[in-house]
């Protein structure tokens, strides 16, 4: 154990070495001298922070944070998109051309689902052997 | 004089939050509770009693500025430590070396300690050691050692801050501490051979 090394004994005695008697009732008043010395002659560090703390202070945080977000966004995006191997689809386009002329319906019959009765034969049906006594042709 | 927080009547977390409050009065028991404390950690880091005075004056103003940040994660005692450790480290560093030591006298007690009385005559009464001779060998030996081990000897042999304790300080394992105090005992004793006790 360290507690029992011979040395521990010795240099324990370097205990016994105190400041002048009364100091340690010195110290705080001194403590107190200096804190009010520091508060008149600030260092310039102290200056220099002080500075920088009221600068910040008096930046408007909200909306700071909203363009800090919108370009980091931006940022985030680029990135994204300059990555090998994304790639965004392109949609295919088809040729279009425009000496076509354009179709119209204004010359077009209209169109008229009453058969007329001279096509008959065209769109004539095979009609079973008409009945007997029934000699009228049947039209549609 | 011992530095174990926990025999301590421990108001300090209300101190701490009136402080917190505003009230300064509360962060001067502070000071008064702890100086000695911490002049003993710089002054055997040191070895000079005016460097030591201003830079616990410089250590009570970092924590006295910095106590608005103290969450209570740790003790005030282990936080305030910290605080003297880190800034004595980076005062030795800076320090510098051809720097003069200034030690206190040791008061009238240490003639009656027995440790001192064996050192001192080491059971051979023809062959007596000053005070002051034996004073400027162990501020010597104290020097020799690194900073790391300083700080370990310091606390655990002089200011008798428990293994556990000291590892929060230095944010270190207690396995590190040990260690350390073990190499650092074997320089010492090779420094020190002559008061070593039969």
């Amino acid at each position: 154990m360290s507690d029992e090394h011979p040395m521990h004994r010795i240099i324990r005695l370097k205990r016994y070495e105190q400041p002048p008697e009364g100091y340690f009732d010195d110290f705080l008043r001194e403590f107190h001298r200096r804190q009010r010395a520091d508060l008149l002659n600030p260092s310039l560090g102290t200056l220099i922070l002080e500075r920088i703390q009221a600068v910040l202070s008096e930046i408007r945080v909200p909306a700071m944070a909203y363009a800090g977000a919108a370009a980091v966004a931006v940022v985030a995006s680029v990135v994204i998109l300059r990555q090998p191997g994304v790639s965004v689809a392109q949609p295919a386009f088809r040729e279009v051309s425009y000496t076509q002329r354009p179709i119209t319906i204004e010359n077009l019959q209209p169109v008229s689902f009453k058969v007329e009765p001279r096509f008959d034969s065209l769109y004539s049906v095979p009609t079973p052997p008409p009945a007997a006594g029934n000699d009228s042709p049947r039209s549609f | 004089m011992t530095a174990d927080p926990e025999n301590q009547p421990n108001n300090d977390p209300e101190l701490v939050a009136r402080t917190q409050g505003g009230d300064p009065s509360a962060f001067d028991e502070l000071v008064v509770r702890y100086s000695p404390r911490l002049y003993g950690l710089i002054y055997h880091m040191t070895s000079n009693h005016e460097d030591t005075h201003d830079l616990l004056q410089d250590v009570f103003s970092k924590a006295y500025r910095s106590v608005s940040n103290f969450r209570g994660k740790s003790s005030f005692y282990t936080w305030l430590h910290s605080i003297a450790v880190n800034m004595t480290i980076n005062f030795l560093k800076k320090r510098n070396r051809r720097s003069h030591p200034s030690l206190n006298d040791p008061d009238s007690n240490i003639e009656n300690d027995p440790d001192y009385i064996a050192a001192t005559s080491n059971g051979d009464p023809t062959r007596e050691v000053s005070m002051h001779e034996l004073q400027n060998k162990l501020n010597a030996a104290m020097q020799k050692l690194s900073e790391d081990h300083r700080l370990v000897v310091t606390m655990f042999d002089i200011q008798g801050i428990h293994h556990s304790e000291i590892a929060k300080i230095l944010r270190i394992s207690e396995g590190t501490v040990r260690s350390r105090l073990f190499y650092a005992h074997r320089q010492l004793q090779n420094s020190l051979h002559e008061f070593k006790k039969k």
